[in-house]
């Protein structure tokens, strides 16, 4: 024992527990997030529970552990046990979705094989059994020999239909609003530039007639969605939960349903593509606790492309600046650390500029001289994707700026002499010898802020991006890219739905999920960062001169 | 030069021009962006502004009547005086011509001696010379046009006569407040020094038949000096009465058949001086107090279970003295800024909690008559003893910010002695948003501090062992490891932090606890067993099987903890830690704590220290740690002599990137913690650190407005601090490696 400390070799090993540590709490919180990530997709097993006083429940096992102790009598701690959470769904009949069982009143627990989950666009899930379809006034029984065909048929139907609905909510009706709203901001501007005359009375009365005309389309899609829904809702499933409750459910709320305890493992394997395709190409329901986060996706991707529009070309002409045409000298240095150390500014403070500079200085100024009618509601001076993406892009401008100069630096002087002694002029040995050169560099540092963006959160809460919003900042009219919406941000999903969505716990799949894919995307962009700069350093190394 | 040459020198130029102006603009700009959030916050420290807007003489309009009282509406275009015979003139001021005059019939041919304004809403008692009292209202009516324009009419509302004193001695003064729109109180003083009150109350019962209740009382058996000013506050309880002799009383009238006498202090020590002026600040809570010597001071009442009726009066604040005795004051109904008049005319507007004098209205010969605060707190009007009237337009926006209330403490109202509270919005309309920012920054300390804890220990023992021990094929599945570790977007970090530890943690606490001791007890063993393996087989493992060795030693560690923990818990803590915690150290666990924010603040700050020390210690010169162990040193001798002391000013500045990234950090803070503001350095308790607390109020705070700003100065510190940390760590790195390149 003694020539453990002397030799230091327990120490050695102390200092390996650090390391050691480190490295399990990486990975384990990888794991962690990829063992729940998946929970989302997985068709779990419906489990029928009876329990000691006869009551029976129905619901997939979301987690086990030992009951704490202090729920527990004297007698009974320290036996190890256990108690299980269910999701047992239908929310609309029991008012909540979990419920915790103890082991010791469970008397047995079977898999029925017709016990079926609903999911639905409203309430959550269902899971009970299905015992009718209803068409009309026709009535289809389980001992139909294809039965659950049938019922198969119907909700993808009735989805169709669905989707028709929402298509002509989204994009017809989507335009009809539009032209409104495009419509009376014209006359608002009118109003506001003319005092009142008969020329602008005319002017106002003509697009008064155009908002009228609108206002008939308007009414006339309205009219054609009701009808389709009408239809729709002429289907409908009768089920009845584990206790026998009944419970109608139109098929127009029906998005999919299936039977777990049926499915072999290739069947889940399938069903696992299609939720982890719904995820990443559908939007959200139910307050962002079910379906897909395209929405944040695109969000996502498009402010970190934006951003890097400004980053780059800006942060290469500060790195050469910094380290081909500046003098060196001690006031270079000291930028040379300022800027550095604006890296390890918090980046809360670069959302607060953001707020200040970008939204209430600049917003406020444009929309004060170009959209004076539209005040006090404002256009750009509120949050938005182009002032997120500029609030971010400063934020990551050390960070490009640091791996281009690093990138500078490593080009052997030779190169440059070379192309110098050959009477090249300086601007033509940094676009042909030094940019290609520092290439990698360059692109090392965007993927780096690439990654960060992707993982910020706190400077775009107050900057632009919002739990829900209702479009894309990208859509099919004229200017197509409309950067003064708001924005959904995959990081911002993970704090609101995870910490403001007033049901937490049937939203936790959810936030693992979302936070899953951004751990990939954050993940996967570093690991590329790391390979070019890799590949960089090796370059330098093998090229002799 | 041929064509193609001076193309490509024109080009050489264009592109020097552009980059020179490029790369120096982006680094201008990266650098204002401290000048710009310093410059929005600077205004906090800004003064009040006043230009004055208007001067008139009231002989102009209205001869041989002396005004004694003055008011104006909310949109500083009508003032209205009140003479001395029970006249009311209503001034408009765009049309510079009176438009109405009422005079009260009620009191024709007495002279008006004393009166009363309200806070808001213009609600006035004017005592007379025979003993009368008459309440009445005025009311601004705003009527809009079809044009667009706006008038504004005056409305007289007559609310009572009152004959106060039957004797008909002659009233010096008054005080009526309203209790709700049906009940009030008059409190007068007449010339023989009788305290009287008069209240008026209308209840309706529950046949919905309504039911008047006039009460009258005398109070002068409470006081026997004589009276030289009263003040009643707006519940009609509190009353405060001053004595020529310089002393404040303080009466409840709650209870109307038993009054009582809470307490009687000197206001201002042992000065003699009359006390001149009372007056409420708007939330009734503070009454200031001036004397005529100039003295100015607040009083308020806290709790105090010594005294005879559970209440005492303390002096919070005091202000800048009046070189004449103060006679006159009016209150915003705004904010908690109050203006004070002398007898020689000077007024100045001082602001309650920051003790702030923000302006100074220098007078002339003549002496104050009357004050009055505009409704929006935008103007004053002073009416002088010349029958002056002067209109000063006030820009205030900052009244309540001084160095004092954001960094020290201060005795707010309603609090029983000075501290430091960060309380920025509230459910009442008198509310008074707190900023003080010192617990804020306690609590970025304080969440900095735990992370420290647990992240330096790991990341320099991680940084030793694979700089100094680990065999270099190791070394290339660590660094990009950390690097991982060190991209984590911190919003993830949070999440598990709040959602999947902090309940965890609250479970198996103990266990987690006890973690700190199995597992080195784990490593120990571990090692003997190790040093038991045969030679043989030790020489055929590969580089890294000790780390995994290690690795599975801590698992194991953990697991023992785990099963262990309950029964810790049963047989040494009683059961339930969380009862033994509260008893033992008197804190209450809560479930986001900040031991949960150090260990997830520590795991976002590991991957920096423990890079950039594994680079300092990695870069020591290898002759010097050849030559230590040429003579005879060990290797943990020659990593803790030669290698750490040399490399210790990069761990110093590793640290101290570490530090400056957990003060900023917000996302985890937001999520892994309650958010309260509180000073307590429990590691059982959460707080709110400087950066989530910009993150939680900026979006609710008005762009301009004092949150606004105090948010500004609060990111300013951060970038200051964050900035100066991270240069003092540069500065240290680069002298570590020039040293490093001369060893």
């Amino acid at each position: 024992m003694k020539n453990n400390i002397k030799s230091g070799e327990i120490f050695i090993w102390f200092t390996g527990m650090g390391l050691a540590v480190s490295l399990i709490m990486i990975s384990g919180l990888l794991l962690l997030i990829l063992l729940n990530g998946k929970d989302y997709f997985w068709p779990f097993q419906l489990n029928e529970i009876r329990l000691n006083d006869g009551r029976k429940v129905l619901g997939e096992v979301v987690k086990e552990e030992l009951i704490p102790i202090h729920n527990l009598p004297d007698s009974l701690k320290n036996k190890g046990l256990k108690r299980t959470q269910l999701k047992i769904g239908n929310r609309d009949i029991y008012g909540f979705d979990f419920q915790w069982i103890d082991e010791r009143n469970i008397e047995s627990i079977n898999y029925p094989s017709d016990a079926v989950r609903i999911e639905r666009t409203e309430f959550g899930n269902f899971y009970g059994f299905i015992k009718e379809l209803q068409i009309d006034d026709k009535i289809i029984k389980p001992d139909n020999p294809d039965f659950f065909d049938k019922v198969k048929q119907s909700v993808d139907k009735i989805s169709s239909y669905r989707n028709e609905i929402k298509k002509i909510e989204k994009s017809d009706i989507g335009e009809v609003n539009y032209n409104i709203e495009k419509l009376r901001l014209e006359i608002k501007k009118i109003e506001y530039k003319h005092k009142k005359n008969e020329k602008s009375q005319k002017l106002i009365a003509d697009l008064e007639r155009s908002i009228e005309t609108e206002n008939e389309k308007y009414d006339a899609l309205k009219h054609k969605v009701d009808s389709i829904r009408e239809k729709a809702n002429s289907y409908s499933i009768y089920c009845e939960d584990i206790s026998g409750r009944p419970k109608t459910i139109s098929l127009l709320n029906v998005i999919r349903f299936y039977k777990p305890n049926e499915m072999n493992f290739s069947d889940k394997i399938g069903f696992m593509f299609t939720k982890i395709i719904e995820f990443i190409f559908d939007e959200p329901r139910e307050s962002n606790t079910e379906g897909g986060v395209f929405p944040a996706i695109f969000g996502t991707v498009m402010m970190v492309l934006i951003m890097s529009l400004f980053t780059v070309p800006f942060g290469v002409l500060a790195a050469l600046y910094l380290r081909e045409y500046a003098k060196q000298g001690t006031l270079v240095r000291l930028v040379r650390i300022a800027v550095n150390n604006l890296a390890g500014v918090p980046s809360i403070v670069f959302g607060v500029f953001g707020l200040g500079f970008f939204i209430y200085f600049i917003g406020g100024t444009i929309d004060n001289i170009f959209y004076p009618e539209r005040l006090p509601s404002p256009t750009w001076g509120t949050g938005g994707i182009l002032w997120a993406s500029l609030t971010l892009s400063l934020l990551t401008m050390p960070v490009v700026i640091v791996a281009t100069e690093e990138a500078l630096t490593q080009i052997p002087r030779g190169m440059r002499e070379a192309a110098l002694a050959l009477g090249a002029t300086k601007w033509q040995v940094t676009r042909r010898i030094i940019i290609p050169a520092a290439m990698p560099g360059i692109l090392t540092g965007l993927i780096l802020a690439m990654a960060r963006a992707a993982g910020e959160v706190a400077p775009l809460m107050i900057t632009g991006v919002v739990k829900l919003a209702p479009t894309l900042p990208f859509d099919s009219y004229f200017p197509f890219f409309h950067l003064d919406r708001k924005f959904m941000h995959l990081g911002f999903h993970i704090y609101d739905v995870g910490f403001q969505s007033p049901n937490i716990e049937a939203a936790l799949p959810m936030v693992f999920t979302t936070t899953l894919l951004l751990i990939i995307i954050v993940v996967l962009l570093n690991i590329t960062a790391m390979i070019i700069r890799a590949r960089l350093r090796k370059k330098y190394k093998t090229s002799a001169f | 030069m041929n064509k193609q040459h001076r193309k490509s020198l024109f080009y050489d130029k264009l592109s020097r021009v552009v980059i020179y102006f490029g790369g120096i603009a982006t680094i201008i700009s990266v650098i204002a962006i401290l000048i710009f959030i310093f410059s929005e916050a600077l205004p906090l420290w800004f003064g009040a502004d006043s230009e004055k807007s208007l001067e008139i003489n009231y002989d102009d309009f209205s001869k041989s009547n002396v005004p004694i009282l003055i008011g104006i509406d909310e949109y500083k275009e009508i003032i209205y005086a009140v003479t001395d015979s029970g006249r009311i003139d209503f001034l408009n001021l765009e049309q510079d011509s009176i438009i109405k005059s009422i005079s009260l019939e009620q009191i024709k041919s007495e002279k008006v001696t004393a009166f009363s304004k309200t806070l808001a809403n213009n609600f006035i008692a004017l005592g007379t010379d025979k003993g009368k009292a008459v309440l009445f209202q005025i009311d601004f009516k705003s009527e809009f046009m079809e044009n667009g324009l706006r008038t504004i009419n005056p409305v007289f509302r007559f609310i009572d006569l009152i004959q106060l004193d039957s004797l008909e001695n002659s009233i010096s003064h008054i005080s009526f407040r309203l209790k709700d729109s049906e009940s009030y109180t008059v409190i007068a003083v007449n010339s023989d020094n009788n305290l009287l009150q008069y209240s008026y109350n209308k209840k309706s019962d529950f046949t919905g038949e309504e039911q008047v209740k006039i009460f009258r009382s005398r109070l002068d058996q409470f006081i026997d000096t004589k009276i030289t000013s009263v003040e009643l506050d707006n519940f009609c309880e509190k009353l405060m009465v001053g004595t020529s002799d310089g002393q404040l009383l303080y009466l409840s009238i709650k209870d109307e058949d038993n009054p009582q006498l809470i307490q009687t202090i000197k206001p201002f020590g042992d000065e003699q001086a009359a006390i001149t002026k009372l007056g409420f600040v708007i939330g009734d809570q503070s009454v200031i107090v001036a004397n005529s010597n100039g003295k100015l001071a607040s009083y308020m009442r806290i709790l105090d279970e010594k005294t005879d009726y559970g209440w005492k009066l303390v002096n919070p604040h005091t202000f800048k003295s009046h070189n004449n005795s103060i006679n006159s004051f009016s209150a915003s109904s705004r904010n908690k800024t109050f203006i004070t008049g002398d007898v020689k005319g000077y007024s100045y507007l001082h602001h309650l909690t920051s003790e702030r004098t923000l302006l100074e209205f220098v007078g002339d010969s003549a002496g104050i008559k009357d004050i009055s605060y505009a409704p929006k707190g935008d103007a004053v009007v002073l009416l002088y003893n010349n029958s002056r009237i002067a209109l000063f337009e006030i820009d205030n926006p900052h009244p309540e910010t001084s160095f004092k209330t954001l960094f020290g403490k201060v005795w707010y109202e309603g609090y029983s002695q000075p501290a430091f509270v960060w309380q920025s919005t509230g459910g009442t309309d008198d509310f008074e948003p707190k900023f003080s920012l010192i617990p804020l920054i306690i609590g970025t300390l304080k969440g900095t501090l735990y992370a420290m804890l647990f992240a330096i220990p790991l990341a320099l023992m991680g940084a030793l062992y694979t700089s100094q021990f680990s065999h270099p094929s190791i070394k290339n599945v660590i660094k990009p490891t950390v690097e991982i570790m060190a991209a984590l977007p911190s919003v993830v970090i949070g999440f598990i932090a709040g959602l999947w530890l902090a309940p965890l943690l609250e479970k198996i606490f103990v266990g987690v606890m006890l973690i700190f001791i199995i597992v080195p007890i784990m490593i120990y063993i571990g090692l003997q067993l190790w040093n038991k393996l045969p030679t043989k087989i030790l020489a055929k493992l590969k580089a890294g099987t000790e780390l995994i060795f290690i690795i599975f030693l801590i698992i194991i560690g953990f697991f023992i903890s785990q099963w262990l923990g309950p029964i810790v818990e049963i047989y040494l803590l009683g059961g339930d830690y969380r009862i033994w915690i509260s008893e033992f150290f008197n804190q209450q666990y809560d479930q986001r704590n900040s031991i949960v924010v150090g260990f997830a603040m520590g795991f976002a700050v590991i991957p920096i220290i423990f890079t950039i020390c594994e680079d300092a210690l990695s870069s020591v010169p290898s002759s010097l740690t050849s030559a230590s162990l040429a003579l005879g040193a060990t290797k943990w001798q020659t990593a803790t002599r030669i290698v750490l002391p040399t490399a210790s000013p990069g761990i110093f500045s590793a640290v101290m990137i570490g530090f400056g990234r957990a003060v900023g950090e917000t996302m985890i803070v937001l999520m892994a913690t309650g958010n309260t503001p509180i000073l307590s350095f429990s590691p059982f308790n959460g707080m709110r650190t400087l950066s989530a607390n910009i993150a939680v109020e900026i979006p609710e705070a008005p762009y301009g407005g004092t949150l606004y700003r105090v948010l500004f100065l609060a990111a300013t510190l951060l970038f200051i601090f964050t900035f100066i940390i991270n240069t003092v760590a540069e500065i240290v790195r680069q002298r570590l490696r020039k040293k490093y390149a001369e060893l």
